[in-house]
């Protein structure tokens, strides 16, 4: 159990999901941490399960090397469940990088995904576009962005019910040439791939979703989407700012009418989000989520195991193949 | 099959190379391998053959060739 409040927020979501009945919830974790949490709750006891979890992954360890040298930490011990078929899905607020190498390395990749990736949206403004890669994979190469869009495919189809959509790379122009080395040389292999790429589109074309599906490497995806989260807060504040006499009245408005705030924890991403590439169902939470993130997580990724994505990705690219196109 | 073929199978399936350009004396970074694909061949060969490869070994490891030996010590060592 991971994250900026963790233990005790990510536990009070845990029980609050399990209160509702449709999962059952594994706690993997210290056990003391775990005994305490539960503590507060006496009737949860009965409603969760707990696996002990001994050693704790640190942000900012070597993704690479702490789940090999912590075989027991929660992040590893949590994968294996979802291998060994104890668990039908995993959820962390713990660190991105360990959870999507524990991921890869445990669970392994879907045929023809090199790299997991993590997608998401903007919900607020363009209700059907996922980006692709948020953070998962800050270097990417060219033939990575055909996978990300296939996992992006699948993700608009199956979770926003669009039947084909349009794919696009972004970049600093619209023409074919503009834009970085990895975004020049993907271009071609995306105009191959027989997914409904439409070229290149540009940062202020986002929001217009101009296509349901934009690639990104997770460098310029991850610090796009923590800017973006920080428009609401900034936002809400500077609004404040300007009308400091009235500001509750400005508050109730804003959070009434529009609420800035809530920019990131809209939609279907609320929070955390699929990592995708991997044989498993897995969901990365943000470090900061609280219990109603945590809830909103477990009911996704149960959504994810029902409507098995995993699956559709895997015919996603049994169909390309079949075709030759990737 | 060989520990050495079986070795390198896992290899070429996680770094996405094929097995004939893997040699003894190439080495990951030839192989244009990351950390990440370094982590899961040791973790594969290390489930597949009920070892351990510490970190220490690990790091002294400088081809494939060194690689190999290590996987065939140790599993020679559990008979």
């Amino acid at each position: 159990m991971g994250g900026d409040y963790a233990p005790q927020e990510v536990m009070k979501g845990a029980i609050a999901a399990a209160h509702q009945g449709n999962v059952d919830i594994i706690l993997v974790g210290q056990e003391d941490a775990i005994t305490e949490g539960l503590r507060a709750d006496a009737s949860a006891e009965k409603l969760v399960r707990r696996v002990h979890a001994s050693e704790v992954i640190i942000e900012g360890e070597s993704p690479a090397v702490a789940i090999r040298k912590k075989k027991d930490s929660s992040i590893v011990v949590g994968m294996k469940l979802v291998r060994q078929g104890e668990a039908d899905a995993f959820i962390s607020a713990g660190s991105s990088g360990a959870v999507a190498a524990s991921a890869a390395t445990y669970l392994g990749m879907v045929e023809g995904m090199e790299r997991p990736t993590l997608g998401g949206g903007f919900s607020s403004f363009a209700p059907n576009i996922v980006m692709m890669d948020l953070g998962a994979n800050v270097d990417c190469k060219p033939h990575q962005m055909v996978s990300f869009a296939i996992a992006g495919t699948v993700y608009a189809r199956t979770l926003y019910g669009i039947a084909n959509p349009t794919v696009a790379l972004l970049s600093t122009g619209a023409e074919q040439g503009k834009g970085n080395e990895l975004v020049k040389e993907a271009y071609p292999l995306l105009q191959q791939s027989g997914l409904n790429f439409i070229g290149n589109i540009e940062g202020n074309e986002i929001l217009l979703s101009k296509a349901n599906v934009i690639l990104c490497d997770g460098f310029v995806g991850n610090v796009l989407l923590k800017f973006y989260e920080s428009i609401g807060t900034r936002g809400r504040a500077w609004f404040m700012g300007k009308a400091p006499i009235c500001k509750g009245l400005v508050g109730f408005l804003f959070d009434r009418f529009l609420p800035l705030k809530k920019l990131s924890y809209e939609g279907e991403e609320q929070g955390s989000g699929i990592l995708w590439g991997v044989d498993g169902v897995v969901r990365i939470a943000h470090g900061n989520c609280k219990a109603e993130h945590v809830v909103h997580g477990i009911n996704a990724a149960r959504k994810a195991v029902e409507t098995n994505i995993v699956g559709s990705l895997k015919n996603e690219i049994a169909l390309l193949k079949e075709q030759g196109k990737i | 099959m060989t520990v050495e073929e079986e070795v390198k199978q896992i290899v070429s399936r996680i770094v996405h190379v094929e097995e004939s350009t893997i040699t003894r004396e190439g080495t990951f970074k030839e192989m244009k391998a990351d950390s990440l694909d370094i982590v899961q061949a040791l973790v594969a060969v290390e489930e597949k053959y009920d070892i351990e490869i510490p970190d220490e070994e690990a790091q002294k490891f400088t081809n494939f060739g060194d690689f190999v030996d290590f996987v065939v010590a140790e599993t020679a060592k559990k008979g």
